[in-house]
């Protein structure tokens, strides 16, 4: 089988993703063995403008990104989503709790921002057709492996519409509600085999919501233990606002 | 075989410590402020022995959360299946859980039986523990008739006052009390007390749902329209904590796991959830059970009406794990109340 070639890109994000498939160490050599890496700005100084795989770390957040993003769908033949910025907008969703004006002022000053031009938030699905998704702030190699698998086989691949809780519970984790903190596990996709929590950690729901919304229940929940709506609110925009709206299939 | 035996409190830690020494000693232990769960111990101050059920019952060691079943290589066309057990004295089991490990004996046990499950179980060693009182208000083992045993043990400690009586029930339960060498068989005195408790834990566990237990069954082949499903929908987040932490829960997943050099790989057995919303999905989208409230009373099906069907016994053991563990208050003594309101 012949090696498929894959670039990196990075749209707005940290480039953390990047960093974590840069530090998996000893497993690189067997994903290096898979795969063949054309682009890849963190680690190697090469580039090209012909590849198989396009794997896209951050948001839509310019008209120049727009542009760019679907440049790189109609070069390449599978685009995969990484990180939480990529594949659910992130933290840089915040964006769109204010006015476009406002952040703009605000980040480049009353002078500077004329010369700045900004967008809404969007996740790369929303702007182009995204084949894969690895979900996550940030992404959770061992997902990252199983997923990338899938895609150089061209097998079909999706995320389990399930809660974070599922995969806590297996880990036999003390409920973060029965410590009396609030956390977002009931309500979050599952896959990272409840990483933050096997730690002591709350979640943060950076892997975006399950598909199927339970309002009324969610509501008993935060009322049952008596926490401030705002609480859920703020957590729920950390990494969700740019993809709140969308049809959940 | 059978009989009684008898340790004193004051040489509980040489007994701890000694099981451990023999082979891999699992017990309850303290995680976090208010839950507890199985995992090995070497000393008795490890072990919680006033707890109140574990995060996950002890079917961990049975059918492990994710179990590697099959090995291949595909270019080689070579397949193994992977048969794996550890011996292992399962120690302070309650009796509503020796009560759930017995229920999946059945399931595995029947055709096709699963070999993974049998050889695994064959090495487990169980020394069950009896309840004396009740763990807390989920638990309706009273009306399960769990809160005493009704076998599924090698070994039960019962603890009274400055002692604990052991009943044998098994040779390899003889045997180990037999490596040990420092329990004694039980005096006159010890048997006085041991139905002293006995005949008191008849007045403290009751019913705890104002129904007979052979009325269980024809109430809920009864209630497939019952509004209460549609309540439970609004309640239900869907979030599968109740049939994970289920002791007769036995629902699993097999997921192929190929290696990068996309040859070697393996088949993974996982366990699964009726409540998640894929579970019942069939290619095309199409979903058996969209629905939250058919997805509960599904669960609930599983366990007071198929089972009987099936095996002649209820598959809830009283535990009140669902229950306990649900943060949207489902709760299976409220939910059993209110069918039988609606009923009248």
């Amino acid at each position: 089988m012949k090696r498929k070639t894959v670039a990196f890109f990075d749209f707005t994000c940290c480039e953390g993703c990047q960093l974590q498939v840069a530090n998996f160490g000893e497993e690189l050599l067997d994903i290096l063995a898979a795969i063949d890496v054309v682009m890849f700005r963190e680690v190697m100084s090469e580039k090209s403008d012909e590849y198989d795989v396009a794997i896209i770390e951050g948001s839509i957040t310019t008209p120049h990104d727009v542009e760019r993003i679907k440049e790189i769908r109609e070069t390449a033949t599978t685009v995969i989503a990484l990180g939480s910025c990529a594949s659910i907008g992130g933290i840089n969703g915040m964006k769109n709790s204010f006015k476009l004006e406002d952040v703009q002022s605000y980040v480049y000053g009353e002078d500077g921002k004329n010369y700045f031009e900004t967008i809404p938030t969007m996740a790369v699905h929303q702007v182009v057709d995204v084949d894969y998704f690895v979900h996550g702030c940030p992404i959770y190699p061992p997902e990252f492996v199983k997923i990338l698998k899938y895609a150089l086989q061209g097998l079909p691949y999706t995320v389990k519409d399930e809660a974070v809780c599922v995969e806590c519970k297996l880990n036999e984790n003390e409920c973060m509600y029965e410590k009396g903190l609030t956390c977002l596990g009931p309500i979050t996709k599952a896959g990272c085999n409840s990483w933050c929590i096997n730690y002591g950690n709350i979640c943060y729901g950076c892997r975006g919501m399950v598909k199927e919304t339970t309002k009324n229940a969610s509501i008993d929940v935060i009322k049952k233990y008596d926490i401030p709506m705002d609480w859920i609110m703020g957590k729920f925009d950390m990494y969700n606002k740019a993809t709140e709206s969308e049809e959940k299939k | 075989m059978e009989q009684y035996l008898i340790l004193f409190k004051n040489d509980f830690d040489d007994f701890v410590e000694r099981l451990a020494k023999i082979q891999k000693l699992v017990a309850p232990v303290k995680r976090g402020s208010k839950s507890f769960a199985f995992d090995e111990v070497t000393a008795a101050e490890d072990v919680s022995l006033n707890y109140i059920p574990t995060i996950l019952p002890p079917k961990k060691y049975f059918m492990p959360q994710n179990e590697t079943i099959v090995e291949y290589e595909k270019k080689q066309n070579k397949w193994e299946a992977i048969l794996y057990s550890e011996a292992i004295t399962l120690f302070g089991v309650h009796t509503c859980d020796l009560a759930g490990i017995q229920c999946l004996n059945l399931v595995f046990s029947d055709r096709p039986n699963d070999v993974h499950y049998i050889i695994r179980k064959k090495r487990i060693l169980i020394i069950g523990l009896e309840c004396n009182d009740y763990c807390d208000e989920y638990a309706t083992c009273g009306l399960m008739d769990n809160h005493n045993a009704n076998g599924g043990y090698d070994l039960l400690m019962t603890e009274l006052e400055d002692r604990f009586v052991i009943h044998v029930n098994t040779v390899d339960g003889e045997e180990l009390m037999g490596k040990l060498a420092m329990v004694k068989p039980a005096d006159a005195e010890s048997m006085t007390m041991l139905n002293k408790m006995r005949n008191k834990k008849r007045e403290v566990f009751q019913p705890e749902i104002d129904i007979e237990r052979k009325e269980l069954k024809p109430l809920f082949e009864e209630s497939f329209q019952a509004e209460v499903w549609d309540s439970i929908h609004e309640k239900c987040l869907s979030c599968g904590n109740c049939t994970n932490v289920c002791p007769t829960c036995y629902c699993y997943d097999v997921e192929d796991e190929i290696d990068l050099d996309f040859n070697k790989g393996k088949m993974v057995r996982k366990w699964d959830s009726c409540q998640s919303r894929p579970f019942a999905m069939i290619s095309g989208g199409e979903n058996f059970r969209p629905e939250r409230g058919g997805r509960q009373r599904h669960r609930y099906m599983r366990k007071f009406n198929y089972p009987f069907e099936k095996y002649n016994r209820y598959f809830c053991t009283g535990c009140g794990r669902c229950s306990r563990t649900c943060m949207a208050k489902i709760n299976l003594k409220e939910t059993i109340e209110t069918l039988i309101e609606e009923k009248k």
